[in-house]
């Protein structure tokens, strides 16, 4: 008897550890549960640019705080990730870090996805390199896409690209502005966002198209270089080697410690990232964030409409400042407002 | 009689006293030896010592500062707001389901190879699958709950916005992936039960369900609760299955009115929550170490009830 008993003995801790776990959830949930049971009324799915979620995570919180019925999930797998959901129907808001494609338009037509695109802040990107690199200070478009375009591939050292700078410069002047070649002979091995980001097709975009498209090439960087998805592990990257080069979102950049951001010259001087510069267009590495509403989850889900509508007020669209991103001026949040009100 | 060249004959006794003082030759392989595995201890040693240590010191800093409200808060989007709250909450449901769906399973499969079934081509095979099974890398196993818990069942495991990824569909994964880790172990604490106990019992006349109930399981049951719970600590661990079938990688609330409507909805882990934090702007890396810290000293709880568990119903024969 006494060995039946005690072989069962061990089965209480554990019933108790499951106990618990499932009191613990029940007292969790207990302040958010409303006894309305009104199925998915107030329930939103959120999902798309990791870079966006934060601002979309901030608004939702605050919102939720005047809204205890209000439930939200807001995931950032990546802009393209977000379009496949969205254009299945899974989800209410896609976030996008750039603008939606044509292909994700086929997509989202094609199975009756119908949204409207809003401008919900700005983010720059920063050109980095090792706080300890101190011979470069700014760098044009040129200088970038002769360190980093198409033609760079299999530049091991800087001044590997002294050659084509100057081709450049003699091409098209200060166009694209002043080539700071000759550079150092120094070792370069390049750490930046893979294509799979929506950082990387704002980069190349703005600093590296027009070039590549002058010199009739396919705009996209040099295949030979470290990528990565996780931007603090190519600041680590980059603060870990000297005469490094990269590039991250700015909200990443100005909190990293062992790196310093270039000024960056688009034709009309060097400027140095900041919130103030990003906001006034002067940095020219700049990119929109977007958030596109299903309109058909609109229709149907009050919650959607009710949160798009406070992100896109003065106070919604200010709380991108607090999660280290650009807000709108008034002009431009003007414009978002009237978007979603001719949706 | 051993003899020195000089023809000196000398007494077995100081034979075994200059052999065992070393007189005679010096080994230097034997201290070499045990200099080499002092050192890859200390190796060892120190390099977990300096993983916790920076770990520790990185995360106290939040943990002191903000205390309770860590333990608590949700996930957010500003690091002085976020918490492991709904973090320790999902981890410990999909703890429960383990314990649920996987213990019962696992100790029964492992009763019935061990006790029950005959030793044919057929259970050798089974034997062999369960462990090629406890090898295959966890990510499988998510691939496996994202196509059948999440997309092919998600209707009935995750209805309306979760669209699948459900606490359901993350627990059901976790007890598929730890389910062949508790049947090898259970395994092995069945059969370190003496034959002649079971001979014994039958030759008592004891029918087959006397011998497992009242021989077998309870001399077993030390190792197998050891085997149970450390597999609990391996679900407890996961990551890259979780986030393939749904664990929220951002931020939620949730909304529910009963036990049911919660499992239904959507979840996230401790390490999820890690892996997620990390992949943020700097200003989130104290509260990454933070997260650590408590998913550390979790873990070292269950593994300390585990110890505790086996010598408490250690027995002897």
């Amino acid at each position: 008897m006494d060995v039946n008993r005690r072989w069962l003995r061990p089965a209480l801790p554990i019933t108790i550890a499951l106990a618990l776990a499932l009191a613990a959830c029940g007292n969790g949930g207990g302040g958010a549960a409303s006894g309305e049971g009104d199925g998915d009324g107030g329930e939103i799915f959120v999902s798309g640019s990791s870079t966006v979620e934060p601002i979309t995570n901030r608004v939702a919180e605050v919102y939720a705080e005047d809204n205890p019925d209000f439930a939200y999930t807001v995931e950032g797998p990546g802009t393209g990730d977000g379009f496949a959901l969205f254009c299945n129907g899974e989800t209410d808001i896609s976030d996008a870090s750039r603008p939606i494609s044509e292909e994700e338009v086929a997509a989202c037509e094609a199975s009756g996805v119908e949204h409207v695109e809003l401008l919900v802040a700005y983010d720059g990107l920063s050109v980095i390199t090792s706080a300890e690199n101190s011979d470069i200070d700014c760098l044009s478009f040129l200088d970038l896409y002769a360190l980093l375009g198409p033609e760079s591939e299999g530049f091991d050292s800087w001044s590997d690209a002294n050659e084509l700078a100057a081709e450049l410069e003699s091409a098209y002047g200060t166009e694209y502005g002043e080539s700071h070649a000759p550079y150092p002979d120094a070792p370069l091995s390049p750490t930046a966002p893979g294509e799979e980001s929506g950082t990387f097709d704002s980069f190349v975009e703005i600093a590296l198209t027009d070039i590549a498209e002058a010199r009739g090439l396919e705009p996209t960087t040099r295949p030979d270089y470290t990528a990565s998805a996780n931007d603090n592990v190519i600041i680590e990257a980059v603060a870990g080697s000297p005469s490094s080069l990269g590039w991250v979102g700015l909200a990443f950049a100005s909190e990293a410690e062992g790196i310093r951001s270039l000024e960056v010259d688009g034709g009309d001087g060097c400027v140095a990232p900041s919130d103030a510069t990003v906001a006034d267009e002067s940095y020219p590495i700049s990119r929109p964030l977007f958030i596109y509403p299903n309109l058909a989850a609109v229709e149907e889900n009050p919650a959607v409409a009710a949160f798009v509508d406070f992100y896109v007020s003065a106070d919604g669209l200010a709380l991108a400042g607090e999660v280290g991103y650009v807000p709108l001026t008034e002009e431009q949040g003007q414009a978002t407002r009237d978007a979603w009100e001719a949706r | 009689m051993a003899a020195t060249p000089r023809g000196q004959a000398i007494t077995a006794a100081e034979a075994v006293r200059r052999s065992l003082e070393g007189r005679e030759r010096t080994d230097w392989r034997s201290p070499a030896f045990h200099g080499l595995l002092v050192l890859l201890l200390v190796l060892t040693l120190g390099v977990l010592a300096w993983l916790l240590t920076v770990v520790f010191l990185n995360g106290m800093p939040v943990l002191l500062e903000r205390g309770p409200d860590f333990l608590t808060a949700p996930l957010a989007s500003q690091p002085q707001r976020a918490g492991v709250g709904q973090a320790i909450q999902g981890s410990l449901m999909l703890m429960g389901f383990v314990v649920v769906l996987s213990f019962p399973l696992g100790i029964g499969a492992a009763v019935y190879l061990e006790e029950y079934a005959s030793d044919t081509r057929f259970t050798r095979f089974v034997n062999t699958v369960v462990r090629n099974l406890a090898g295959v890398p966890s990510i499988v196993y998510g691939l496996l709950g994202l196509a059948v818990f999440v997309v092919a069942l998600g209707d009935l495991v995750g209805p309306g916005p979760a669209s699948g990824r459900s606490l359901i569909a993350g627990g059901l994964t976790m007890a598929i992936l730890v389910l062949p880790i508790v049947i090898i172990t259970s395994s092995e604490a069945l059969r370190a039960v003496p034959a002649s106990i079971r001979e014994a019992a039958f030759g008592v006349g004891a029918t087959r369900w006397e011998v497992v109930r009242s021989h077998v399981l309870p001399y077993a049951a030390p190792g197998i609760f050891t085997g149970t719970i450390l597999s609990m600590a391996r679900a407890f661990g996961e990551t890259a299955p979780l986030i393939l079938v749904g664990a929220v990688v951002g931020g939620f609330s949730v909304r529910y009115d009963n036990l049911l409507e919660q499992l239904q909805g959507r979840y996230t882990a401790l390490p999820t929550t890690v892996y997620d934090w990390a992949r943020k702007p700097a200003t989130f890396e104290g509260n990454v170490y933070a997260a650590i810290v408590v998913l550390i000293v979790v873990l070292l709880v269950v593994n300390a009830l585990a110890i505790y568990l086996r010598n408490r119903f250690e027995r002897r024969w």
